[in-house]
């Protein structure tokens, strides 16, 4: 199901991690005194002259991942896998290394031959090593007590609804969301504020439902029907709402926040992810079928373990997996054990977070320093995914040290830019790569060293050489690994695969991955566990840990997702951390209705929509933000929902409502994203750092023995590295702002500037700030003056008088007529404006004064707060 | 009105473009984060923690990792065990080709790769003894920069800023210039508001393929959407006081309305930034004599003394964090004649900017810091060139109320490692703060249920180097 890259044969490292390796024999016979002093004696000290320097904590490094620095650092091994396999000489990659055969160490010179000797007779007697740190037992300080404790804890009891007490403001109240949250104005003294106006509410429900305000023609109808029944006005307007398609565009990118979704690895060496645009349709596809969420989680977290019943859904649910798979990753890592580390880190703490609430990652290093859990639970999960290869893809080269594979699909839908690869042209792809990667043995040695190098002097072009080289190779390997042996394109996707050999992971000591003590059971965390749950030995226990999180006996996975659900649609989350469920979070302001909520979740077969529904058809919906002293100076804060939040639309809300105002918004979906066209590469500054095509094929074509390619290919680099306007993120685009390509260190600037969730976190609630770049942004950017333009040309053609010009441009972007108080401010503005240069046609300067006047709307606050 | 007076203050300009309304929120910030700032403007200056030497900071970062042994931490002993093998054996100890001589009053010892900053010894501190955990170059250069290489944290310009706000309301108040690719982190806020990160001011320097082209990167500085293509200044404020006509208009209806105030501020700073901040890098209005200083129009000093030069205006100005980068400092291999180039490129620039400092009497409360990521080895793997050395290099603060002429903390005899008072980027990270009158325990950030802090739980303040 994997697709091996095998054309990656890069000369100096070609190996695939090896998972599990870190589980080591469990019971240690004492080593003879011989032994230890045949290690002493003849072992250690070539060890310490010969190896330590380049593979050891105390050197310059842990080159190629490999420690000898002891025992288990050498039975685990480096990239190429382990160093020593006591007895077994032809696996040992020392030995291999020693004897000059694939690897050459010493790298300048051998060892004696007497040494040689030495070795061969270690090994072979089973590599008796007393450099051990094994045998260490963490013992946690958190007892079964404290845990059995903690499970009183509010949030690690399972949710149960309560009738709502009888209040004052029942004849007020609605449904039971409103009962809930009016028995708590009572105790606080506060009175609900007006139902707020329709004009008002419609543009509400549009922004929080769909991403988009309505148009004059929808807001008539409902204004219409809200005169008539608001009851039934808003019931119609919802059910509308949410079989749109922009709805799983507006609460699928709302799941992307939290599941740090990005197209590319960020950190220091930025590479593309080019199918990450599969997980980003699921989830937009999900929640518009009104995806069952616990089943959308369990894909997620093992949908490669589900059975299917066809090949359509069993490729939906190995996409899901790519919710494990997309998260930032540094590649530049030279030891895989640490990558690998890391990695099961970082899935551990999104997964926890994002599905319970709770920050399981704390334990890493030691117990969970507020909550019950012990590092041992910690490594409990680690162990489950140990057990479970991570397929991001990518191209070894110098600064991508960790490539992996990709899952092909089941399906035939390959990225459009993935073209057919004849026969022929196969063939010259791999003999072109060979010789590239002759030549890049032959630059490195160069490099390394100028004077014995043909070239001589070519200090900084040997440089070049191999930059350019190793480059060329990862492009032309990238290439070759999008099609299958015929030269078809195949079609891949990020995600997880369970390992053949599932094994318990041993703790690491302050997290510490050459401090390995005690293996820990798989399993689960154990406070949030009502009985104790055993493991099948013989599987990963991902699917029962997908399960685990989506039973009804889980108590914060349903209240998790409400909580995230009432925060994007009130303002206020009742726990005002999203991901922080814990004893150090916040307790909820209404714990009865996060729980009246979370049993309700469950019971509708965790539907999202009608989640939503009973949230926006509650009275409580419906409440006014308009200000009112007494209402302020009783809740400042608001936390008991008296009144509505005003709230600033997000950064997609704004750039896709400048799009549907001035008429040029694209609401089809795109094909695949930008970010797939690009392919596996780099991204620099300006897009991705290739190597231009036309210097490709120069480098590449079948004369390039004829002429000297390498001085051409560089000058084509140097153009391409130079043109200031090659920012391909920043190309024009109309479509919706789900789709614009995410790379994590080169955000489209329209989302950037409006406080764009960081994509490399976990994001529950956004940041809304208002800052002079924002600014900068709308008065001088020209994809927004492009949009103004367009605004004006429709106010052109829909009339010829400027005042109901005016009028229509107030209409269209605040959805209310202006005020009178308004006009008289623009007619003041249009004064001003005609002062200007009379160079200018009359008629031009007529068209660009309204252009800056419809600029002047969408710049304002009006715009782009919810009231 | 004036509106292009960059002397105004915020508070000034809105008293006087708009009927009084009530506490100015720069930034709305999210519900998590209010209750930390509960709408006070967080760019405002704030009263430090206690009495501070520096005001501010002027970050010099030499990024590939300059050789220590070569310039600024002398090892008589390297010359004497020239051609033996290292610590660890395998490859010969190399002698630094340069001489070393002891400059100033102070007797400070600084290779001649430092002519003119050398002539600085008396103001500088040099910390002798620094180690970090990281021996690549992006992981050590996150570490130095935000403590910690494996998770995505605030960087200490970011710290900085909310620590302690800043003074010029028409600027940011941390600007990263030229600053290199791929190092949104080193910039960026993280977890603080976003209001705290870093602005990009200049060509990023690429990593790329095509990085190697000397000379290309400094091809004048930008900033996205700074001027508008189509309109005069005076279209623009026409166009300004409609949208902010329009906000208070809102403002009047909704009365309580921290984001509609947070707005109409951040239009009014703009509109400044316009004007002063394409003003403030214009350096044409120096004299011929300052220029000159910094090395500015000469072939090797041009771009990085202009990016000093600039430096200095931005911290006149007010800005509180300003650092500028300079590439290239990798020397694997050619350390004879990349080395001196590179030295030569920064030695004019840095030793005119501290001059500059000093005679507009700002070098006393600016602080200045030149360093890299980490150092290089003592031994030479590739002939003419030295490895990465994360375990002892060497940085240096002047002015921001260090001592000068100064050495704390050494390496053993052949420079490999920090033995004595050794520096871990962590400490230095304490200093700097505690310079700028922030206890590095106390500035933290409530986030993910913990507080957190640059130094995580580690950080010593070197005392010995405070003046």
């Amino acid at each position: 199901m994997t697709a091996k890259p095998d054309f990656t044969t890069i000369a100096v490292f070609a190996s695939v991690l090896s998972f599990g390796s870190i589980a080591l024999g469990q019971t240690e016979k004492p080593l003879s005194t011989e032994s230890v002093q045949f290690f002493e004696t003849k072992i250690r000290p070539v060890l310490v002259a010969q190896c330590y320097r380049c593979h050891s904590a105390d050197g310059q490094g842990i080159r190629g991942g490999l420690s000898l620095e002891h025992k288990d650092a050498m039975l685990s091994g480096g990239e190429s896998g382990p160093a020593i396999v006591p007895g077994n000489l032809e696996e040992s990659i020392l030995w291999n290394a020693i004897n000059y055969q694939d690897y050459k160490m010493p790298p300048k010179t051998p060892l004696p031959r007497a040494v040689i000797e030495d070795f061969r007779k270690w090994i072979e007697m089973g590599a008796p090593d007393p450099r051990v740190s094994s045998g260490v037992v963490i013992h946690s300080n958190v007892t079964p007590e404290d845990i059995s404790k903690g499970k009183d804890f509010w949030s690690f009891k399972a949710p149960v609804k309560t009738e709502p007490k009888s209040s004052q403001h029942s004849n007020w109240a609605v449904t039971d969301i409103d009962r809930h949250v009016a028995q708590l104005w009572d105790e606080h003294a506060l009175e609900p504020a007006n139902d707020a106006e329709p004009a008002t509410l419609v543009r509400r429900l549009f922004f929080d439902l769909i991403g988009l305000p309505p148009s004059v023609r929808e807001l008539d109808t409902f204004v219409a029907n809200w005169r008539s029944n608001p009851e039934s006005a808003i019931s119609l307007t919802v059910d509308d709402l949410l079989q749109r398609p922009q709805y799983g565009e507006r609460w699928g990118r709302y799941w992307l926040d939290v599941a740090r979704y990005a197209e590319s690895s960020g950190k220091e060496v930025d590479m593309t992810f080019p199918n990450a645009w599969r997980y980003r349709n699921y989830v937009i596809d999900s929640f518009n079928n009104d995806k069952p969420y616990d089943q959308f989680v369990r894909e997620q977290i093992a949908g490669d373990l589900i059975p299917a019943k066809e090949d359509k859904q069993f490729a939906e649910q190995l996409i899901a997996t790519g919710f494990l798979a997309i998260g930032p990753k540094a590649l530049i890592e030279q030891n895989p054990r640490q990558f690998q580390a890391d990695l099961i880190d970082e899935q551990i703490d999104t997964t926890t977070r994002v599905i319970l609430g709770v920050s399981v990652a704390c334990a890493r290093c030691h117990d969970h320093k507020f909550d019950p859990i012990p590092q041992t639970d910690y490594y409990a999960l680690a162990g489950i995914f140990q057990s479970t290869e991570t397929l991001f893809g990518g191209m070894r080269s110098q600064r991508n040290r960790q490539p992996s594979n990709l899952i092909i699909l089941p399906l035939n839908d390959p990225n459009p830019n993935d073209k057919p690869i004849s026969k022929t042209e196969l063939v010259s792809l791999k003999k072109q790569l060979e010789e590239r990667e002759k030549e890049y043995v032959e630059a490195r040695r160069a490099q390394r060293q100028p004077e014995k190098s043909k070239e001589g002097t070519a200090g900084r072009s040997s440089f070049l050489s191999v930059a350019i080289l190793d480059q060329l190779i990862a492009q032309i390997s990238g290439r070759m690994n999008t099609v299958d042996s015929d030269g078809k394109p195949m079609t891949l996707c990020m995600g997880v695969q369970a390992s053949d050999r599932p094994r318990d992971a041993r703790l690491l000591v302050r997290g510490e991955i050459d401090q390995p003590a005690q293996e820990v059971k798989r399993g689960l965390v154990q406070v949030l566990c009502k009985d104790q749950i055993k493991l099948p030995p013989n599987t990963t226990g991902r699917r029962e840990f997908a399960e685990w999180l989506t039973s009804r006996d889980n108590p914060l996975t349903a209240r998790v997702m409400v909580n995230r659900i009432w925060q994007h649609l009130i303002g206020n989350a009742i726990v005002r951390e999203p991901e922080n469920f814990g004893a150090s979070g916040p307790a909820p302001s209404h714990p009865a209705l996060l729980d009246y909520l979370a049993v309700n979740f469950m019971d509708s077969k965790w539907s999202v929509k009608h989640m939503i529904r009973s949230i926006v058809t509650s009275r409580v919906y419906r409440l006014s933000s308009a200000f009112d002293g007494a209402r302020f100076e009783a809740d400042s804060e608001n936390v008991y929902v008296a009144r509505a939040n005003i709230r600033r639309l997000d950064a997609e809300a704004i750039r896709d409502a400048i799009l549907a105002i001035s008429g040029q918004l694209e609401l089809n979906r795109p094909k695949a994203s930008l970010i797939a066209s690009f392919g596996t590469t780099l991204i620099g500054p300006n897009g991705p750092a290739m190597i231009p095509p036309t210097a490709l094929a120069s480098a590449t074509g079948s004369d390039s023995e004829k002429t000297p390619g390498r001085p051409n290919m560089m000058n084509a680099i140097r153009v391409g590295g130079r043109n200031p306007n090659a920012n391909p993120f920043e190309a024009p685009n109309y479509s919706r702002s789900v789709y614009l390509p995410i790379a994590r260190n080169s955000l489209p600037r329209a989302l950037d500037v409006f406080d764009f969730a960081e994509p490399s976190m976990v994001v529950g609630s956004r940041e809304t700030s208002s800052t002079a770049d924002q600014a900068l942004f709308l008065l001088n950017n020209p994809f927004v003056l492009e949009q103004c333009d367009a605004l004006a040309r429709q106010l052109v053609r829909m009339s010829s008088n400027q005042s109901e010009r005016i009028s229509k441009a107030f209409t269209l972007v605040f959805g209310r007529p202006a005020t009178q108080k308004e006009l008289r401010a623009a007619a003041d503005f249009f004064r001003k404006a005609d002062d200007g240069k009379k160079t200018v046609a009359a008629e031009q300067r007529v068209f660009q004064a309204l252009s800056q006047f419809c600029q002047a709307l969408l710049c304002s606050a009006e715009f782009r707060l919810i009231n | 009105m004036n509106f292009d007076s960059p002397t105004f203050s915020r508070r000034e300009l809105l008293q006087t473009a708009s009927a009084g309304f009530g506490y100015l929120a720069f930034a709305g910030l999210s519900t998590a984060a209010s209750d930390q700032e509960s709408g006070l403007n967080p760019l405002a200056p704030k009263a430090p923690h206690f009495k501070a030497s520096a005001k501010r900071v002027i970050f010099l970062c030499m990024q590939g990792g300059p050789s220590h042994v070569d310039t600024f931490d002398y090892k008589p002993q390297l010359a004497t065990d020239a051609g033996k093998g290292g610590k660890y054996g395998g490859s010969k100890l190399m002698p630094s080709p340069w001489k070393f001589r002891q400059q100033g009053k102070s007797g400070l010892w600084i290779s001649d790769l430092f002519p003119e900053l050398g002539k600085h010894a008396d103001e500088l501190s040099l910390i002798r003894s620094m180690h970090c955990d990281q021996p690549t170059h992006p992981r050590a250069m996150t570490q130095m920069h935000t403590g910690n290489a494996q998770f995505i944290r605030p960087s200490l310009g970011a710290w900085t800023l909310y620590g302690l706000g800043t003074e010029n309301d028409s600027m940011p108040g941390f600007i990263a210039l030229n600053p290199p690719t791929a190092s949104a982190q080193s910039f960026g806020s993280a977890f603080l508001p976003a209001i705290f990160q870093g602005t990009k001011v200049g060509r990023p320097q690429g990593r790329g393929p095509g990085q190697a082209m000397r000379g290309a990167s400094n091809s004048g500085p930008q900033l996205a959407d700074i001027s508008n293509p189509r309109q005069s200044k005076q279209s623009q404020r026409n166009q300004i006081n409609l949208i902010q006509n329009l906000n208070r208009q809102k403002l009047e209806r909704d009365v309580q309305q921290s984001d509609v105030e947070g707005v109409i501020e951040s239009y009014e700073l703009a509109f400044r930034m316009q004007d002063v901040l394409p003003d403030l890098m214009d350096i044409s209005k120096e004299s011929e004599k300052t220029m000159a200083m910094y090395g500015i129009n000469e072939e090797d000093t041009n771009d990085f003394g202009r990016q000093c030069l600039m430096a200095r205006r931005f911290v006149e100005s007010g800005v509180r964090f300003v650092e500028v980068t300079h590439g290239n400092w990798d020397h694997h291999q050619r350390l004879k004649t990349e080395l001196p180039e590179n030295c030569r490129e920064i030695d004019k620039p840095i030793a005119g900017l501290l001059t500059d400092l000093k005679q507009r009497g700002l070098l006393k409360d600016t602080l200045v810091i030149w360093g890299g990521e980490f150092g290089r080895s003592p031994d030479a793997p590739n002939g003419d060139g030295r490895d990465h050395n994360h375990k002892g290099y060497t940085t240096w603060m002047a002015g921001g109320g260090v001592k000068g002429g100064f050495s704390y903390g050494s390496t053993d005899e052949h420079g490999y490692q920090a033995v004595e008072d050794k520096c871990h980027v962590h400490d230095w990270h304490a200093t700097i703060l505690h310079l700028l009158g922030l206890d590095h325990e106390q500035l933290t950030y409530r986030y993910a249920g913990r507080n957190f802090r640059l130094t995580d739980v580690a950080g010593n303040v070197i005392d010995k180097i405070i003046a």
